[in-house]
């Protein structure tokens, strides 16, 4: 029905492009640092390697060894990492590395002189190594030439733990700040989209009927948007009131001139008629005057205090019957709507109870909740110990209106009035049998 | 009994005015919100019978302000807007009853009489003091069930008298409920009708109903019957 919320639109939208950003932002650090190290790797191997040449000391037999001049500790040291080996061209080891025993390693390899070479290669114990490998020509005394390959190779593993602590701390790094960022885009979506909250918590409020319109200061987008809210909801209430104004006036100048008529007719025939234009007036314009709407911008009517002016009002008027007019009313009882449409539900339906009882009237409203609906909706039913509505009279009684050819005696335009309006609210009127067999009237009233 | 008629459409005011004098009122007539307040309040009636749409002061005005300015007597509306909304606010500003336009003048008039009878305190449609009853519908007046002969002002005046039953009404009170505005008074002539009706209800002289209370007027001093 709805679609997903703006602050999740946001912060989905921006997490999949802080993922979209960090992750390549990774991969490309990742790749450049391991093109770094891969390098000065590399060249370290070619130091140790010229280093090994240049401590070379020539021996008899066209025999190459280190002499003194090797400070490199590492070859001496055993599990050390560096390992190094000459190797002359007829396959003869000239030296080795004490740091290479026990590690299972063989470097051995022909390169012509001038050529190198890199490999890798893995211990014994699985450990990988790096090895390169140097081809070189080395003159003796006396023009006798021979080829040697040297070699150098170092482990890996602190190479790739040192690998693997920088991906470590580069992906925690930016993890951490992207859950930073999106922390801070949270909030600072929230501030931004407040105004839109605010408007959509107020907009409950009018729904609910405790606001007529938006009243908070809004942003300047919004302005425009909450002024004409505001205005069209000014709007409907104002219009309603014209008009009902109109009718009024309408109603008295139908009506006044049809009183003149009645006082001067003479003959029943006449005055027969001057009731039926009457009543076709009286229906019509009540009809007109009904609100229907959704009462949305005015605030929900207590209905206690309504059917309690109605009340005084009725026995005022059957002052001579001595009424006893009970009135039931749930204290939380609230019609959603129009003031107007609520009294001429309560009045109609309390001046029939009146005008045909003997001298009870029972009237009980109590709030239903409709499911689906925020709001409550309200059930009224009014009770007399009169004569009561025969069965097939009642729905003749609730066409009325409708049909202002049908005479029935005695009832007016009164229920069915009643069951126009409920009928807009989505509602109904039902006719029944009171507990003292007179008529009960049942009006419901969904909320809208 | 003087009723005031504030009524704007004139065919009406004078029909209602006419027929309200036919059934034995004294009536007189505004035809605008301002003219009804004016007269509501400078001169004494029984009963005002007020439309609700007025020009210059609309009925619901007229009767906030008689009310304020403590003029008790009943005020009967006539509505041409039949909205529950206008018929509460009537009665909240101070109304007594409504009738709906176009009314039946029967039906006004049972109102009208029935508005009457309770501002004198009377619950049920005939009034009875002892052995003299009066019923304002047929204006009939009966002494032990047998009925007595009234001219239309003796009627009026007994009337008067016995709706407020065991007050005092002043002479000029009286005078007022009979004749209109513009009438030229002779108080003397009231005395000459309550000469009259003193006979005609009590021609041995032993009920004496009407007192005589001198400078202060008169009494109708049976007592009241509940039932």
């Amino acid at each position: 029905m709805s679609t997903r919320s703006l602050s999740t639109r946001l912060l989905t939208s921006v997490s999949v492009l802080l993922v979209l950003f960090f992750g390549v932002a990774i991969v490309v650090l990742d790749g450049v640092y391991r093109q770094i190290s891969d390098n000065a790797l590399r060249t370290r191997l070619d130091q140790h390697v010229s280093i090994l040449i240049s401590a070379s000391d020539e021996e008899t037999n066209g025999r190459l060894l280190p002499g003194d001049s090797l400070r490199e500790v590492r070859f001496a040291n055993l599990g050390s990492g560096l390992y190094g080996q000459i190797e002359r061209d007829d396959g003869e080891v000239m030296w080795q590395s004490a740091s290479l025993t026990g590690t299972g390693l063989k470097m051995d390899i022909k390169l012509p002189p001038g050529k190198r070479q890199l490999r890798t290669m893995r211990l014994s114990n699985g450990s990988e190594v790096l090895a390169f490998s140097v081809g070189l020509e080395w003159e003796f005394p006396r023009r006798k030439v021979r080829n040697f390959v040297y070699t150098v190779a170092e482990d890996q593993a602190p190479y790739r733990a040192e690998l693997r602590r920088y991906r470590e701390q580069l992906i925690g790094g930016f993890g951490g700040l992207m859950v930073l960022l999106l922390v801070a885009l949270a909030v600072l979506f929230r501030w931004v989209l407040k105004p839109v909250r605010r408007i959509e918590h107020e907009m409950e409020e009018i729904e609910a009927g405790r606001s007529s319109e938006l009243n908070g200061r809004y942003p300047r987008e919004l302005v425009g948007l909450t002024s004409n809210l505001n205005a069209l909801l000014r709007n409907d209430r104002e219009r309603l009131a014209r008009y009902r104004n109109t009718l009024g006036n309408l109603a008295h100048s139908l009506k006044t001139p049809l009183a003149v008529v009645r006082s001067l007719a003479n003959t029943p025939q006449l005055q027969e008629q001057v009731t039926r234009m009457d009543d076709i007036v009286s229906y019509q314009l009540k009809r007109a005057a009904m609100s229907g709407g959704t009462g949305l911008g005015s605030a929900p009517i207590e209905v206690k205090p309504v059917l309690e002016a109605l009340r005084s009002t009725l026995l005022k008027v059957y002052a001579d019957k001595q009424l006893d007019i009970q009135l039931e009313i749930d204290a939380a009882a609230r019609f959603i709507g129009d003031q107007g449409d609520l009294m001429e539900i309560g009045g109609n339906l309390l001046d029939n109870a009146c005008k045909w009882c003997r001298s009870k009237v029972r009237i009980v409203c109590t709030p239903f909740t409709t499911p689906g609906s925020k709001r409550e909706g309200l059930i009224l039913i009014v009770e007399d110990d009169g004569p009561g509505i025969a069965p097939e009279q009642r729905d003749i009684v609730l066409k009325r209106g409708a049909r202002l050819d049908e005479r029935v005696s005695g009832q007016g335009i009164g229920l069915s009035v009643v069951q126009e309006i409920a009928q807009l609210s989505g509602g109904g009127v039902d006719i029944d049998t009171s507990m003292w067999g007179g008529s009960k009237i049942t009006v419901r009233l969904p909320a809208p | 009994m003087h009723v005031l008629v504030v009524e704007d459409e004139q065919a009406l005011r004078d029909t209602l005015s006419q027929q309200l004098k036919d059934a034995g009122f004294t009536v007189d007539c505004a035809a605008d919100g301002e003219e009804g307040l004016y007269q509501g309040k400078e001169f004494a009636f029984d009963l005002a019978v007020i439309d609700l749409g007025l020009p210059k002061l609309p009925g619901m005005e007229v009767i906030k302000k008689l009310r304020a300015a403590g003029k008790s007597f009943p005020i009967l509306i006539l509505t041409a807007r039949d909205r529950w909304q206008d018929k509460v606010e009537g009665l909240q500003a101070g109304a007594d009853d409504y009738v709906a336009k176009p009314f039946h003048f029967e039906e006004l008039l049972a109102r009208v009489q029935a508005l009457l009878r309770r501002s004198g305190g009377w619950a049920q449609p005939v009034l009875r003091c002892g052995p003299i009853s009066l019923d304002p519908r047929s204006q009939q007046v009966t002494v032990n069930d047998t009925a007595v002969e009234l001219t239309s002002f003796e009627y009026k005046i007994l009337e008067q008298l016995m709706l407020r039953a065991g007050e005092v009404l002043s002479k000029t009170e009286i005078t007022e409920s009979l004749y209109e505005q513009d009438f030229d008074r002779d108080s003397n002539t009231i005395e000459v009708f309550l000469g009259r009706l003193r006979r005609k209800l009590d021609p041995d002289n032993t009920l004496k109903p009407i007192e005589t209370l001198r400078g202060r007027g008169y009494r109708f001093s049976l007592p009241r019957a509940t039932a």
